[in-house]
């Protein structure tokens, strides 16, 4: 049932597929980038094609660029530094890959990013370990070194609430899965920090008309507000009349629905539709299959999960994958 | 599920579901690595796969494995393997034509539409194109049905062997019944019975079905010897009378052992009573044109006709039911069976429900007995939920959920691979034409927008153009433009106006709105012939002396380019003075080949005119006065560039005043 298709290199600590699943971006703990490319596309073998060293501390994560944009990678790394590296041919120079964007974090640490693409530009949200979001966005559309900060703002549903230093240990986006032109950009966000108000995840959407970002929705029932949040993912929709998102904490995940017109405040609608356990501790990855209808996580406990709603709307666990030698 | 929130009442469906949920399977995953673990990550992959990448804890240094981890990937789900890579290929390529077909036939409509006013008379002529569309691709998922396989059946069979059914095909006649089958709204309940005939089968494999009861009957039939003691038989045979195969009930009938010719003198009444229940069930009225030969059932093609039949029938029924003769029988296994014969087919929901083993089985039989005159559109949101769960190729037909999906299958598409370009580009081409023939104009533009931006990175600008040429992609087009204007005022070498290789060509191959491009267009032409003078002049090559030969002879193309160049409106400003400096330099150049080669300060006779010098003049005072403006961009030239300018177009407007 299984095959190996891609072997890592000592000291191998992230990896990342491209769009089309036919590049692997991975970091490593030496802060070395590689690339896995398949020498036909019909096989289903790959192997390094290009290393290149980011940094001198360990690679956490790395994200690909949107295909629209070039052949790149955003890398964070355990300092919580972000670069942006791109694969180019200058003149007349064979392929190969460079920085093109180091992003200031001075004191605060990155977290967690994420690519959005809307119709025009490409943004950057990137989530700080001070509770802090930076929205960037891409000026020109052929260079990866030209960002602008369009909005920074704190991860909470009132802006005028208080409370004293945060320190977040891990925060997740998401943004809505992008499809035809005149969709709605916007993202959801989650911390794990010691603030309560910082960690629930809310779903913030990009108002054309002030031209900011508001909150329009959070996604946790009163009681459970301040758990921290540890992974979010928003499902792909293809013809649901609401949103799905998948929101993991210490409790469990739950499956949130979310209404797509908004009321006259501006919220949209949520409904906590399941809860699922399985997990035994802290879950690392959630990813939606392409049509929004499976779920799949991974968990500290070491297992696969797979997650689906049956023909009554009942979630449950489909099945799971337990590594063994 | 798309479409189905979860919170839809569950106490007003039709059909109970059963609310357990199973415990997950566990499978192992082998990665063949030596623990402990340290990360697990996941990402899907193409083919309803998943990608798991295992990373190991780093260990001492003494530790000699050189392996940081695996990806391994997993397939999910066994159940494609019923149709092989060459049927799939088969049926894209066969798909294609038919297609084009029906797109050709909705634009030629749409046409007419425009023309006449009232549109509805087409959309009967639309509707049969659909489902000759739909024969079509229904023909191409499957052979036809085999024939029975002889002339003399076996009584014993009750079972014909047909054409082995795949899920793709049931799909897809499944959508054809709901979404393309105007003509037999009308009577879909029967539809779904043909339907659930052939198909009922492939819903055996996870749960109990009328068929699979059926192919156990089947089987323990050859050692009964009363066939009509057994309670299998009277069970085996409600079944699939609850569904509506009249056929198979009324042949079951017949095994009863009151037909055999020893029997006959002493169970008349019992054979009676089984013979009426059996000329019952053969003499249903079912609201559709016409039966299939071998099957059963009385067909009434309006609505008003079926009613008063079914009426009539069901008085048959009761009459029956409430025979005196069933007193008279004593075989009370066969009198209980044929009574709960009768309640099937009375619309006892309680039988129904016994007699049926699956959700789609009961919904079918509701239709047939409960609720003969109701139409399906309450059917059709239940219906709804499967297809999500079983056709792949409902795609084009399920509009929201099947051209959703259908775009993000062809934008995860690959645009790119290093080895195998050409096998990509006819792979772009052909998701383009998927694109075209869907109306995915935006998927396309986003395909072809990936195309441009990679090859432009790559260092293959000529395609890249092309390709952002073709998405249309203006904000990237005019950053392209931007970026060779900077090539402006620099003299441009061989070896960079390689790397603009084709561009000229592409440039100018179709007409545009892009404006830098336009200009650019006609900026290469002007440095392609003053460049190529230039570079040829000095090169030793015979060729290249040849070509000088041959180049010496357009000598005013050059001045044409620049003029056309200097009056077009989308030359941009900032670009003027490198231009008409750029021509100066140029000509400086050429001066190298001969004194007599110069462009504005031609030696022998001015190559501008009267009219021309002045407007370049004009265009040099209109830019000293824009120099003056905050926002003027200086161009990157020496200082002393818009007097030599000035200088040489004044000796050339002297010239050509005495020329004149």
């Amino acid at each position: 049932m299984e095959k190996s298709v891609v072997t890592f290199d000592k000291g191998t600590t992230c990896s990342s597929w491209n769009y089309c699943g036919e590049r692997l971006a991975t970091g490593s703990i030496d802060g070395t980038l590689a690339i896995f490319d398949s020498v036909d596309p019909a096989s289903s073998s790959f192997t390094c094609t290009s290393t290149s060293r980011v940094h001198e501390v360990s690679i956490v994560k790395v994200v690909w660029v949107p295909p629209e944009y070039g052949d790149g990678v955003a890398c964070i790394c355990a300092d919580g530094t972000l670069s942006l590296w791109e694969e180019v041919a200058e003149d007349t120079k064979p392929l190969q890959w460079k920085l093109c964007k180091d992003f200031e974090t001075s004191s605060n640490q990155v977290l967690d990013m994420q690519f959005g693409v809307s119709f025009t530009s490409l943004k950057l949200v990137a989530a700080y370990s001070n509770g802090h979001v930076k929205v960037y966005e891409l000026l020109d559309p052929l260079e990866l070194k030209n960002w602008q900060l369009q909005a920074e703002f704190q991860n909470v549903i009132d802006s005028v609430s208080k409370f004293g230093k945060a320190a977040c240990l891990s925060a997740s986006i998401s943004w809505t899965p992008q499809r035809g032109e005149s969709q709605q950009l916007s993202f959801v966000l989650g911390f794990n920090s010691n603030v309560m108000q910082l960690n629930s995840a809310k779903v913030w959407e990009f108002d054309q008309d002030h031209q900011r970002w508001l909150p329009v929705a959070e996604l946790a029932l009163p009681e459970d507000k301040g758990d921290p949040v540890y992974v979010v993912a928003w499902a792909p929709n293809i013809g649901r009349p609401y949103e799905v998102i998948a929101v993991a904490t210490h409790k469990g995940i739950t499956i949130w629905h979310l209404g797509l017109n908004p009321d006259l405040d501006g919220r949209l609608s949520v409904g906590k539709v399941a809860l699922l356990s399985g997990h035994v501790g802290e879950v690392w990855q959630m990813e939606w299959d392409m049509s929004g209808m499976t779920l799949a996580t991974t968990g500290s406990e070491g297992a696969v999960r797979l997650w689906q709603s049956n023909l009554n709307g009942i979630w449950h666990e489909q099945a799971a994958f337990e590594p063994t030698t | 599920m798309p479409g189905i929130s979860s919170e839809s009442g569950e106490s007003s469906s039709l059909v109970p579901f059963s609310p357990e949920v199973g415990d997950p399977v566990v499978y192992p995953l082998h990665h063949g690595l030596k623990p402990p673990i340290s990360r697990l990550s996941i990402s899907w992959s193409r083919g309803n796969s998943l990608r798991v990448s295992v990373f190991l804890k780093p260990q001492s240094d003494a530790d000699d494995s050189e392996i940081g981890g695996k990806v391994v990937e997993v397939k999910l789900g066994s159940g494609d393997g019923e149709i092989d890579d060459a049927q799939w290929r088969r049926i894209a390529y066969g798909s294609v034509s038919p297609f084009a077909l029906l797109q050709s036939r909705k634009n030629s409509m749409s046409a007419l539409s425009k023309m006449s006013a009232s549109s509805s008379a087409y959309e009967a002529d639309w509707w049969e194109y659909v489902m000759e569309y739909s024969s079509d691709i229904n023909f191409l998922l499957g052979g036809q049905k085999l024939p029975p396989s002889s002339v003399i059946e076996d009584p014993k069979t009750i079972l014909k062997k047909v054409e082995e059914p795949t899920c793709l095909k049931s799909a897809w006649e499944l959508l054809e019944i709901f979404y393309a089958d105007k003509h037999s709204q009308a009577w879909m309940p029967e539809r779904l019975l043909d339907w659930l005939a052939d198909y009922d089968s492939l819903l055996s494999g996870t749960q109990p079905t009328v068929h699979s009861k059926l192919v156990n009957f089947q089987k323990d039939l050859v050692s009964l010897q009363a066939i009509e003691d057994d309670p299998k038989y009277w069970e085996a045979m409600s079944s699939p009378l609850a569904v509506g195969w009249l056929d198979i009930a009324v042949k079951m009938l017949h095994l009863h052992g009151s037909y055999q010719l020893d029997q006959l003198g002493n169970r008349e009444i019992e054979n009676g009573l089984v013979e009426a229940v059996a000329v019952l069930i053969s003499k249903m009225p079912r609201l559709r044109p016409e039966l299939a030969p071998g099957k059963l059932g009385e067909c009434y093609k309006t609505k008003p006709d079926f009613i008063k039949a079914w009426e009539k029938w069901r008085a048959q029924l009761t009459k029956l039911d409430c025979s005196t003769y069933w007193v008279q029988c004593d075989h009370n296994r066969t009198k209980e069976g044929l009574k709960n014969l009768l309640q099937i087919m009375l619309g006892n929901a309680n039988i129904l429900s016994s007699a049926t083993c699956n959700w789609i089985e009961l919904h079918i039989s509701h239709l047939l007995y409960i609720r003969p005159f109701t139409m399906v559109s309450c059917v059709s949101r239940v219906f709804k939920i499967i297809w999500s769960l079983i056709a792949p190729i409902y795609l084009t037909s399920c509009m929201k959920q099947g051209m959703g999906l259908l775009e993000i299958l062809l934008y995860k598409q690959p645009v790119q691979h290093n080895q195998l370009l050409l096998k990509v580009v006819t792979f772009i081409v052909l998701n383009i034409e998927i694109c075209r023939l869907y109306e995915l104009d935006s998927v396309s533009s986003k395909i072809m927008k990936i195309a441009g931006v990679h090859h432009w990175k790559h260092g293959k600008k000529g395609s890249g153009v092309f390709w952002l040429q073709q998405a249309q992609d203006e904000v990237c087009l005019n950053r392209i433009a931007q970026q060779l204007f900077n090539f402006v005022g620099k003299s441009i070498s061989d070896e960079s106006l390689k790397q603009w290789e084709g561009l000229i060509e592409l440039l100018g191959s179709e007409s545009r709105t892009a404006g830098g491009l336009e200009f650019l267009h006609k900026y290469f032409i002007l440095n392609s012939n003053l460049g190529c003078s230039t570079g040829i002049g000095i090169s030793k090559d015979p060729f290249s002396r040849f070509m000088m030969e041959l180049l010496l002879m357009p000598l005013r193309k050059p001045v044409e380019s620049l003029i056309s160049l200097m009056k077009n409106p989308s030359t941009p400003q900032r670009f003027w003075l490198p231009l008409l400096y750029d021509s100066v330099i140029s000509s400086l150049v050429i001066f190298l080949i001969g004194s007599w080669l110069k462009l504005l300060n031609w030696q022998d006779r001015p190559l501008l005119n009267v009219s021309q010098t002045n407007l370049l003049l004009n265009k040099l005072q209109e830019l000293s006065m824009a120099r003056l403006r905050p926002d003027f961009i200086e161009a990157d030239l020496p200082s002393q560039a818009l007097s030599s300018v000035r200088l040489a177009l004044a000796t050339n407007l002297g010239r050509a005043i005495l020329e004149e």
